[in-house]
C-alpha cells in the first residue's frame, strides 16, 4: 500500500513538473554559449524541397563546407503537408534546427518566443541586408517587434492557368483572358449560364490575399487590428455569393483545398486556377487535352498589384553555433545561389540585380519563359498581401465566415464583421 | 481493521509461511528486524516487490504514453498555454470559454450525433453479418475475408475512394445521373457530409464487429435453437429470443466500443469533410476541434486541453451508460 501511494504520488509530481519544466525549458539564451568562428555542426531544414532539389541543396552544402573549412552542414527536410506542425514541435520540444526554411507568418510565432533570431542585433547579419531587394528584407519584419527574423529567400508570384477551350465554347475570348476581379466575374457568370452550371470559373473561396488584392483594406497601420471588413472587403464577398449562387463558383468550394481545386481544374470542371510553372509539366503528363488548350495569365488583381509570396531562411536564436548559422543562411540565399536556384525551378531571387539578368527579360518562345517573365515583371509592383500576423487559425475563422456569408446564413458584411472580431481576438491572445 | 489484516497473516501469504516464529499479537506482522526475519528477510523483502518489478515495463509505458499526458493535458486545461508561450494558471476561464464558442456546441452537437447515428448500425449490422457468415458453406471464407478488408484498409486510402465516389463528378453522382435522379451534393451539404462519413465508418466497423460477434456466437448453444426450433419458433423468433439474449453482452461491448470510438471520430470526418470540417466548419467534431485549436504554431494548448477534458468525461459517462443500461437488463 505504501508503495502504491509513492508511486502514485511521484506519478502527481512528476505530471506536475514536467509539463511545466517544458514551458520552461526553452528560456536559456544560449546565446552565451554561441560561437564566434565559422566551424561546427549545424542542421538546416528545409520545406519539401529534398525531392526534387537534392542535388541541388548537396551541392550548396558542399560548397559551403569547402568555403568554410571544419563546417558540417545536416540538411532536414519536411514534407509541405504539416511543416507548420512540425516547426511548432520541434520548437516546444526545444529541437528547431539551427537553420530553418520559413515563411513570414511562420517566422513570427517563433520570433515573438524569441526563436528566430532578429538579424538587425548582430552586427554581421545586419550587414548583409544591403544585398537584398529593401522590399524583401522587410517581408520578414513584424508589427509590434523590432527587428528583421529571417534572411529573404525566394519570391514567388504564380501565373493564373485558364482553359481555352472552355471559354471559347462559352463565347469568351480566348486570347483576352480576364485579369480583374470584375473581369472575372463577368466571364465566371456567362461560363456559368452557357454550360447550365456545369462549369465554374473558379473553385476556392477567397482568401485573405484575394481580398488584398481586390482592394481591402486588412489591418491597421499599427498592425493591432485586421479591417478586410471595410466596403471593398463586403462588396467582393456580395460579387463572389452571385458566383456561388449562379454556380460560376463550384458547388464544393466551401471545403476545397489547393489539391482539391487543381483536380477540378485538371478534369476540366473549372475554367481558371492560380498555379505554379511546375504545373505545366503535370498538365502535358495527366491532362493532354489541358495542355492543348491551357492559356496563362497574371494573377487576377484589381489593384494593378500582384501577390508575393516570399520565403525566409532564419536562424535560431538558441543555436550554440550562431556564426556558422548566420554564414550559411547568407550563403544558401546570397545572389550566386539564387540566381542558381532560380534556374532549378520558377522562382525569383530577392536579391538585389537579380531580376535584371537576361534570363528574367529575354523570350525564347517557351511558354515557361513567358511565364517566368510575366512574373519576374509583375514582381516590380508586387506586394506581399498575406499579413505576417494572421495564423492559421485565423485562417480558419474567415474561412468559415465567407462559407456562411455564401451559404446566405448570414450577410457579406456580417460575415466579415464577424471574422474581423474572431482574428481581432486571437490576435490579442497571440 | 483487524479483520482485513488478519488473513494476511495466515500461511497463504508466501512473505510470512516461513518458519520463524511470530512473536507479534494476532493480526499483526512479526517485528520487521527479529534475528529470525533478518535471516529470510531477502526474499521477505524481494518477495513484494517482484510484481511491481513484472509490471514495470507495462507500467511505464502505461505511465509515460497515457498518464502522463492525461495528467498533463488536464492541468494544461487550466492555464492559457500555448504551443510556444508557457501558460499562466487561469482557473475556469477555458472551461468558460467553451459555452460562449459556437464551435464547441457545433463540434458536441456533431460528435453526438455521430454516436446516434454510428452506434446503432455497428451493434446491429455486424450481429447479422456474423450470423449470415456463421454457415459453413463453400466458399465462406472468402466472404469473411472479404467483409474483414475494410477493417484492414488504411482509412486514409479507404477516405479517399469515398471522396472521390461520392464527389459532384464521382461513380456514385454519374449512376445517379445516368438513373435520372440527378446529382446529389454528397460533399458540399453539411447533412449529408455528415452521414457520408457516418456511412464509411459503419461499412469500414462491420468486419471488426463481426468477428467479435463470430466468437460470441460459436458458445451458443445448438441445442437452444434445436429446442426453440422445434416448440415451433421461426428463424426471427429464434433471433430475438435465442441468438440476441446469449450474445446480449457482447452486444453491450461493442456497444461501449463503438460509441466511445464514434464520439472520438476524426480520420473520417477530417478526409471527407476536408481540414475546415464541413462548410464553414459545420461538420466539425469535437476531436477536430481540439486539433484544430490547439495545434501549429499558434495552438492555443490550453483551450484545446479544456475540450479533450470535455471529450473525456463524455467518453466515460457514454462507457457508463451503456454499462450501467447492461446491469439493469441484468437485474
Amino acid at each position: 500500500m505504501r508503495i502504491s501511494r509513492r508511486a502514485v504520488a511521484l506519478a502527481a509530481v512528476l505530471a506536475t513538473v514536467l509539463p511545466l519544466s517544458a514551458c520552461g525549458g526553452g528560456s536559456d539564451d544560449g546565446s552565451s554559449e554561441a560561437s564566434d568562428a565559422v566551424k561546427g555542426k549545424i542542421t538546416f531544414q528545409t520545406w519539401n524541397l529534398q525531392a526534387n532539389f537534392k542535388d541541388y541543396f548537396n551541392g550548396v552544402i558542399k560548397d559551403f563546407e569547402k568555403e568554410y573549412p571544419g563546417t558540417e552542414v545536416q540538411w532536414i527536410d519536411r514534407p509541405a503537408e504539416g511543416y507548420a506542425d512540425k516547426l511548432s514541435a520541434d520548437a516546444a520540444g526545444g529541437t528547431l534546427p539551427d537553420v530553418v526554411n520559413v515563411s513570414p507568418d511562420l517566422v513570427t510565432p517563433l520570433a515573438k518566443a524569441g526563436l528566430a533570431m532578429d538579424l538587425d542585433k548582430d552586427e554581421t547579419a545586419a550587414a548583409y541586408g544591403k544585398e537584398y531587394l529593401p522590399g524583401a528584407w522587410r517581408s520578414h519584419q513584424i508589427p509590434g517587434l523590432q527587428g528583421t527574423y529571417a534572411f529573404p529567400w525566394y519570391l514567388n508570384t504564380g501565373p493564373m492557368f485558364y482553359n481555352k477551350r472552355l471559354f471559347e465554347e462559352a463565347g469568351l475570348n480566348p486570347e483576352k483572358p480576364p485579369t480583374t476581379y470584375d473581369e472575372v466575374f463577368e466571364s465566371g457568370l456567362r461560363l456559368a449560364e452557357q454550360s447550365n452550371g456545369k462549369i465554374a470559373t473558379l473553385a476556392q473561396v477567397p482568401t485573405i490575399e484575394d481580398f488584398g488584392r481586390y482592394g481591402a483594406s486588412l489591418m491597421n497601420k499599427d498592425g493591432t487590428g485586421f479591417t478586410f471588413n471595410d466596403a471593398k472587403g463586403v462588396e467582393m464577398l456580395t460579387r463572389y455569393k452571385e458566383l456561388f449562387d449562379k454556380k460560376a463558383l463550384d458547388s464544393q468550394a466551401l471545403t476545397a483545398t489547393p489539391e482539391s481545386s487543381g483536380t477540378k481544374f485538371l478534369t476540366e470542371s473549372v475554367a481558371m486556377n492560380p498555379g505554379s510553372a511546375l504545373d505545366l509539366e503535370k498538365f502535358k503528363k495527366e491532362a493532354p487535352r489541358l495542355y492543348k488548350n491551357i492559356g496563362i495569365t497574371d494573377q487576377v488583381t484589381s489593384t494593378g498589384k500582384v501577390n508575393m509570396y516570399v520565403m525566409g531562411v532564419m536562424v535560431n536564436a538558441r543555436t550554440k553555433q550562431k556564426a556558422t548559422s548566420v554564414a550559411f543562411a547568407h550563403f544558401v540565399t546570397d545572389k550566386t545561389r539564387q540566381m542558381s536556384f532560380a534556374k532549378q525551378v520558377a522562382i525569383f531571387p530577392s536579391t538585389k540585380g537579380s531580376l535584371d539578368d537576361p534570363y528574367f527579360t529575354k523570350e525564347d518562345g517557351t511558354d515557361e519563359t513567358r511565364v517566368r517573365i510575366a512574373a519576374a515583371k509583375s514582381l516590380d509592383s508586387a506586394v506581399n498581401y498575406t499579413p505576417v500576423l494572421f495564423s492559421e487559425q485565423m485562417k480558419t475563422e474567415l474561412r468559415n465566415q465567407v462559407a456562411k456569408a455564401l451559404q446566405g446564413k448570414v450577410s457579406p458584411q456580417e460575415a466579415l464583421d464577424r471574422a474581423v472580431e474572431a482574428c481581432d481576438k486571437l490576435l490579442k491572445q497571440s | 481493521m483487524k479483520s482485513t489484516t488478519a488473513p494476511r497473516a495466515t500461511s497463504s501469504d508466501p512473505a510470512v509461511a516461513g518458519p520463524a516464529p511470530r512473536s507479534s499479537g494476532f493480526g499483526r506482522r512479526g517485528p520487521r528486524h527479529g534475528p529470525a526475519d533478518r535471516a529470510g528477510g531477502g526474499i521477505r523483502r524481494q518477495l513484494p516487490t517482484s510484481p511491481w518489478l513484472f509490471a514495470a515495463p507495462g507500467l511505464l509505458i502505461v505511465g509515460a504514453f497515457s498518464l502522463y499526458p492525461f495528467l498533463s493535458t488536464l492541468i494544461n486545461s487550466f492555464t492559457d498555454r500555448r504551443t510556444l508561450v508557457a501558460g499562466e494558471f487561469v482557473g475556469l476561464a477555458n472551461f468558460a470559454e467553451l459555452l460562449d464558442d459556437e464551435m464547441f456546441w457545433i463540434g458536441l452537437r456533431n460528435s453526438t450525433l455521430y454516436v446516434v447515428g454510428v452506434v446503432p448500425a455497428l451493434v446491429l449490422l455486424p450481429l447479422l453479418l456474423a450470423l449470415l457468415v456463421q454457415r459453413q458453406i463453400p466458399g465462406i471464407t472468402f466472404f469473411r475475408s472479404a467483409f474483414y478488408t475494410p477493417v484492414v484498409a488504411s482509412i486514409v486510402v479507404v477516405g479517399l475512394i469515398w471522396v472521390w465516389m461520392l464527389d459532384d463528378r464521382g461513380l456514385v453522382n454519374s449512376l445517379l445521373e445516368i438513373v435520372g435522379v440527378g446529382k446529389i451534393g454528397f460533399l458540399s451539404d453539411q447533412w449529408l457530409l455528415l452521414m457520408s462519413a457516418m456511412a464509411v465508418t459503419v461499412w469500414k466497423g462491420l468486419g471488426y464487429y463481426m468477428i467479435i460477434y463470430l466468437a460470441a456466437l460459436a458458445n451458443v448453444p445448438r441445442e437452444l435453437h434445436e429446442a426453440a426450433a422445434v416448440d415451433g419458433a421461426g428463424a426471427v423468433r429464434r433471433f430475438v429470443t435465442v441468438t440476441m439474449p446469449a450474445v446480449r453482452s457482447t452486444m453491450v461491448l461493442v456497444g461501449a466500443l463503438s460509441s466511445v470510438a464514434a464520439f472520438k471520430v476524426f480520420s473520417e470526418v477530417y478526409l471527407m469533410a476536408g481540414p475546415t470540417g464541413g462548410p464553414a466548419g459545420e461538420d466539425t467534431t469535437l476531436v477536430m476541434l481540439v486539433q484544430r485549436v490547439g495545434t501549429g504554431l499558434s495552438g492555443r494548448v490550453g483551450y484545446a486541453s479544456a475540450i479533450s477534458v470535455v471529450v473525456f468525461v463524455v467518453t466515460v459517462a457514454l462507457m457508463l451508460l451503456v454499462l450501467r443500461a447492461d446491469r439493469k437488463e441484468d437485474a
